[in-house]
Formats: C-alpha cells, structure tokens, sequence
C-alpha cells in the first residue's frame, strides 16, 4: 500500500520582531517541521513498521529552503518525497489551501495513494483547511482531527477517533481511499535516528514544476493576497501568577479586588 | 577550502540540538545534584541511535566520521556535559576494537552497545598512573588458555555501569623499550573477581559515573587479548588524537552552553534602568567569549577533518585544539558566571553547573601541561610520546 504525506515548514517569530512592509524580517524567523506532519509522518511511518509493503511518500509545496524538514521527514522513516514549486508560486504572498490542496492533488493522481495523511493544520498559518480540501478535490472519503488510528488494510477501512470540540470523541469507520488530518498527540514522534540522516541523505527527492504537475501557471486562480502586515497595539498587561493553588488562589483574589471585581 | 557543513552534518546537528533540548535539559540539574547515572536518557539516547555513532554501519551504529561525533559532542555538551557524557561515552573503548579487534570481537561487543544493550569504558589509568601512561602496573598473566589480570584501575568512566572494559595490562614486563610489553584486554564486569567501586563527590560531570576498578585473580579467555600482545601502548596512542580531538568538541560545547545563557540573561537582566547587556564592559565579555569559542571550534574542526584527511599534521592539532577548546571552556564559563553576578552563583542557572563541569576537559585525556608537552616536543621534532 501507498501511503502519501503531506509536508510542510513551519514558520516562529521570535518574541521581539519588527515588520518591515509587508514581511516579517528573516532575522526573527526560524523554519522548522510543521508539528502537526510531524505527527502524520510517524503515524505513516508505524504503519509502514507494522504492515508490509508500505510505501511512504511525501509531497511539499515549498521552495528549496524545504528540503530541510523533507530530509527530516525522509530520516524519520519516509521512502521518497516529491517537492513542488514553481516561479509563479514564488511571486503568491500566500498560498490559499484550495490551491495549495489543488496542488497536492495533482501529484496524489499521480501516486494513486491508499491513504494521504496531512497535518491538522499548520503552525504559522493555521488554516487548517488544506486537508479536506484535498479530499474533495480528489474525491476521497476522509476524516478531519484524527487522534487514533486503526488501519485494517485488507478490508480497506481505517477505523478513527475523531477530537471534537468540549472533549467528544466521534469514533468512525472510512472507507480507503482517504485523506485523513492528523491531530497532535496521536502518537510520540520519534528523532530522526543517525542511521535514518544517513540514510535520508541518499533516498529520492523529486522536484517538480507546475508544468511537471499538469498545472497551469497562468490557471492558478489564487484567492488570497496579504493586504497589510502590522504589529497590534499593546493594550493592556497579563499578570502572571506562578506557584500552587494554595498560594495563588489568595493573590488572585487579592488581585481582582485590587481591580474592583466585588463578590 | 571549504568552510561550511554538509546539509547532512547541519541536519545532524539541528536534531541533536532538538534532542537535548526535550531530553536531556529538563533533567541535567536533577541528575547532576544525585549524582545520578541517566538511564532514561541513555535510553532515549539508544532509540535515536546515538551511542553507536562512530560503530560501522556493519555492527549496528551509523558509522560516522571523527568530525560528526564532534558535531554531536559540542551540541549535548552545549546542552549539559554531564549526561553529554554519558551518552558520548558508552563507547569509550570502541575505538581500539575497530581499529584492532576480530570480527567476532566486533560483533560481540559491538553491536550490544550500538543497540544500547551494553555501555562501555577504557581502563588506562591506576591509582599511581594518570599523566605518565607507561608505568601501567596492572598485571596480566597467561595460564593456560586464559589471563589472569590482578591490579587496580583508577577513575573509570562508567567504570560502575559498564558492562565491559578495554584495560590496558601490563603483558610482558621483561620486554625492552618503554612503551613494550603492554596489551589491551577486554575484562566483562560480571567475571569473577572483579569489582567496582563508585566514586562520588566529584565536582562537575556529575551524571557521569567514574569508578575505581578492582581486579582480583580476574580470569579472561585469550580471545579477549585486543590487537597484538605488547602492542597494546602504541595501539592505545594511535586514538589519543580522535579522543583529544572527542574532548575538545566537549570544551567548544561547553563554552557555547554557557555564552548562549550568559547572552540570554544579560538582555534579560536589568540594573540602573537598563539591560545589563548595554554596558559596554559585558559587551566586551560577551564577544571574548564567543570569539574565542569560535577559534577553539575552528582548531577542533580542523583536527577532526584531520583524523581522515591529513594524519601528518593530526598529532600536533589535536593536542592544541584539546589544549585551548578546554581553556576557553573554563574560561567562558567563568566568565558566564560573571554576567549572572549573583543568580550565576547558585545552581537554579545552567551556568553554575558549567563552571564546575568545564574543569575536567583540562584534565582528562591528558592534562592541558601534557598537551603542551606534545605540541612542544613536536615543534622540535622529538616524536610523539610525553
Ligand atoms: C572524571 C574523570 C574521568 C576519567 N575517566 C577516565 C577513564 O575513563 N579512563 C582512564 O583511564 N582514565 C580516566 N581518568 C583519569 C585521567 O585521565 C587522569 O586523571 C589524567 O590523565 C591525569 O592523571 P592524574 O590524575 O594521575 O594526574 P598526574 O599525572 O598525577 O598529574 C598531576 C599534575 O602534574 C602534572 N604533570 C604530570 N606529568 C607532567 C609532565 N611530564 N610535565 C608537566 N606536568 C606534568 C599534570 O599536568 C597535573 O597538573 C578520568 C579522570 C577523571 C577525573
């Protein structure tokens, strides 16, 4: 079975930063591994562990700065990965999740998966749409929010719980081919073991263009721009209160009568 | 001339960073104040494949090179030394094994501890033996089909969770010329005879266990003889340069550890109504210490490359870069202190703890008056031996 993963970098501020027109100054950034994929990479990567013949692929829509989560994801456990980008794309301020999900799609028709596993969302941007946008392009069963998940690969139907809102868990059965989004804590991702870094540096990476894709450049339809980019004023002062119960349930009291809550 | 890190060498140092920073930060001050060897962490350790990081791929480890064991050392030493050591040296000893030992040898002790199933140690020094390495007492005598090891060995790294040891014995004491008549056995902790005792109290590293090795009638199997009988000392010097070259990765570590602190908390603190890091007097602190733990990285770099790329030159750079990256490691962390004034002097801050632990990279693996014994010896073109 083909198991198809999305794979994303993620983007973190520092806490001090300072925007500079429309972007945020590469000095206070730092790239990494979505956490969320983080998460879908293991899950497919225990499958493969599990059942045999498990082939794992990941897909990225990014620049060749991403190869660096990608070789992560290829140390961690991954048996190829397909990275997509194109001049046109470099010019998008963002990447809306309809397109970037038109995307993946393209290559998962190529790769005719069993299963596509993506992130809940992602860290930066939080969208948390790519996924089953995906689905319905692709026409595929799926299931967002997934926090466990039982594969009965003979039979097809991967059984999940599903992690709703007030604490509900809706447990369902979806019928393969599907695209389910992963949530975190559904497993312990594992380090990239030295082996697998070794061994990641010499495993395939395809780089495609929208052309390779089957995509249009001038057809890409993107829905999203950035406007405008600034730093909120601070308007007020969280007060932090360390230490047990015992000793900060009085000074919060303390606190908001200092501030004229009444009881 | 290429001066930047492979894609893969990055990678490896980002995910030992990310390593450190989940595993091993959260409990370097609990296992430092007990004295405490880490076993959860060697544990995670052995998931990640770290303990095996020099072993060939062929025996279970990932086979690299002096220079990414370097990588690795300086980012769990930047971390905390303590239990950087334990995880860098469950294979002490290995070295002479790929170099020297049999296939059999290799497969058997090895793989247990690539797998994390087995730690390691060298036995070199004794209590009347540290500096001058050719006065090994330890005595080895063959009866029969196995060696009877009677002695003591002094300060052993894991000497006290080791499951096995490479020990240098003395083999053939009547044998002509100094450094003859020395051989390297590997003794199982679980012989008969054998003993050791932990020693506690010890300064900084305190995750790591070092233990006094007693051997009482000590009966080994010939096949546990290392190498050649009596070439067990120029066996052992041919990998003092990769292990000073180990220890030098350690000081850079450590002075990188404490001037990221040091760095961190003078932007924090604030006294006369600004950050201490305006005052042009820990600036200039600040930039000593990370210049100066850029010129002891860039010597261990270099002799590291060395070890597979230039040997002739690999004598002399490994004994400066051990030399000075342990320098500048204590000097850092002194300095790092400075910059926290009084919080530095309690053991709430990482730095405290580097400033105990820095001093050892002095000491072990030939003192820094060793050190400069060889780099002066080979200035003049007097050979190798201290
Ligand atoms: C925590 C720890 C872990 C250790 N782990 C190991 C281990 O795993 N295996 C192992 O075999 N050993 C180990 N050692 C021992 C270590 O290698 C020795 O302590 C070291 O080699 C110094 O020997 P010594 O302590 O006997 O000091 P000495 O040799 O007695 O030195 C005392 C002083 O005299 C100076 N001196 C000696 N000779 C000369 C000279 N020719 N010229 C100028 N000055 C000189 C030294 O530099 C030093 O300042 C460890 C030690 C410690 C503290």
């Amino acid at each position: 079975m083909k198991i198809l993963v999305t794979v994303s970098e993620s983007v973190d501020v520092d806490d001090d930063f300072e925007v500079s027109e429309m972007a945020i100054d590469e000095r206070y950034l730092t790239y990494d591994l979505n956490e969320w994929d983080d998460y879908a990479i293991e899950e497919a990567v225990q499958i493969g562990e599990e059942i045999d013949d498990v082939e794992v692929v990941t897909v990225t829509i990014g620049p060749e700065r991403t190869e660096e989560v990608i070789r992560q994801a290829l140390a961690k456990g991954a048996d190829r990965a397909v990275r997509v980008w194109d001049d046109a794309l470099e010019e998008a301020s963002v990447l809306d999740p309809a397109t970037k999900a038109r995307l993946v799609a393209a290559v998962a028709r190529e790769e005719e998966p069993d299963l596509v596993l993506t992130g809940v969302q992602s860290g930066d941007y939080s969208f948390g749409a790519t996924g089953v946008a995906l689905a319905a392009e692709m026409d595929y069963e799926w299931a967002a929010v997934v926090n466990n998940l039982d594969l009965d690969a003979e039979a097809g139907v991967a059984s999940v719980h599903r992690e709703l809102e007030g604490g509900v868990e809706e447990l369902s059965d979806v019928e393969l081919p599907a695209v389910l989004t992963i949530q975190t804590g559904i497993n312990d991702p594992r380090y990239a073991s030295l082996r697998g870094i070794r061994q990641a540096q010499s495993k395939p990476l395809d780089v495609k263009t929208l052309g390779d894709v089957g995509v249009d450049a001038d057809d890409l339809r993107l829905s999203l721009s950035l406007s405008s980019l600034y730093e909120p004023e601070t308007e007020g002062e969280a007060t932090l209160l360390e230490g047990g119960p015992d000793e900060t349930a009085g000074e919060l009291a303390e606190l908001l009568r200092e501030r004229g809550v009444d009881a | 001339m290429d001066y930047g890190l492979t894609d893969e060498q990055q990678q490896i140092r980002d995910e030992i960073r990310r390593f450190a920073e989940n595993e091993v930060a959260p409990v370097a001050s609990e296992y430092d104040r007990a004295e405490k060897y880490p076993h959860d962490v060697m544990d995670e350790a052995a998931k990640m494949g770290l303990l095996g990081a020099n072993i060939p791929v062929e025996y279970g480890g990932a086979g690299y090179s002096t220079l990414e064991t370097a990588l690795i050392t300086e980012e769990l030493f930047a971390v905390d030394p303590g239990i950087g050591l334990c995880i860098t040296s469950a294979a002490f000893g290995a070295e002479a094994l790929i170099g020297f030992g049999t296939e059999e040898q290799k497969e058997e002790y090895l793989e247990p501890v690539a797998r994390g199933d087995a730690i390691m140690g060298t036995a070199i020094s004794e209590p009347d033996v540290g500096s001058d390495v050719s006065s090994v007492a330890t005595r080895a005598e063959k009866d029969g089909d196995e060696w009877v090891i009677n002695g003591s060995k002094m300060w052993i790294t894991n000497g006290s969770v080791g499951d096995y040891f490479v020990v240098l014995v003395q083999t053939d004491p009547e044998a002509a010329g100094r450094y003859n008549g020395f051989s390297q056995i590997i003794v199982e902790a679980d012989r008969d005879g054998f003993t050791a005792e932990k020693i506690t109290g010890k300064m900084g590293i305190r995750a790591s266990d070092t233990a006094e090795l007693l051997f009482d009638d000590v009966r080994v199997p010939e096949e546990n003889l290392v190498g050649n009988r009596g070439g067990g000392f120029l066996q052992l010097m041919q990998f003092f340069d990769e292990t000073r070259t180990a220890v030098a990765a350690q000081g850079v570590g450590i002075a990188k550890g404490a001037t990221e602190r040091a760095l961190e908390y003078a932007q924090e603190r604030e006294q006369f109504g600004q950050s201490i890091s305006e005052f042009q007097a820990i600036q200039h602190k600040l930039a000593d210490m990370h210049t100066r733990t850029e010129a002891a990285r860039q010597l261990t770099y270099k002799s590291a490359w060395s070890v597979d790329e230039a040997e002739d030159q690999l004598t002399m750079l490994a004994s400066m870069a051990k030399e000075f990256a342990s320098r500048v490691a204590v000097d850092v962390a002194d300095e790092a202190v400075q910059i926290h004034g009084g919080a530095g002097f309690v053991d709430d801050f990482d730095v405290e703890r580097f400033y105990r632990d820095a001093k050892i990279t002095q000491i072990y693996e030939g003192t820094t008056e060793v050190q400069k014994n060889i780099i002066g010896r080979e200035l003049l073109g007097k050979g190798t031996f201290s």
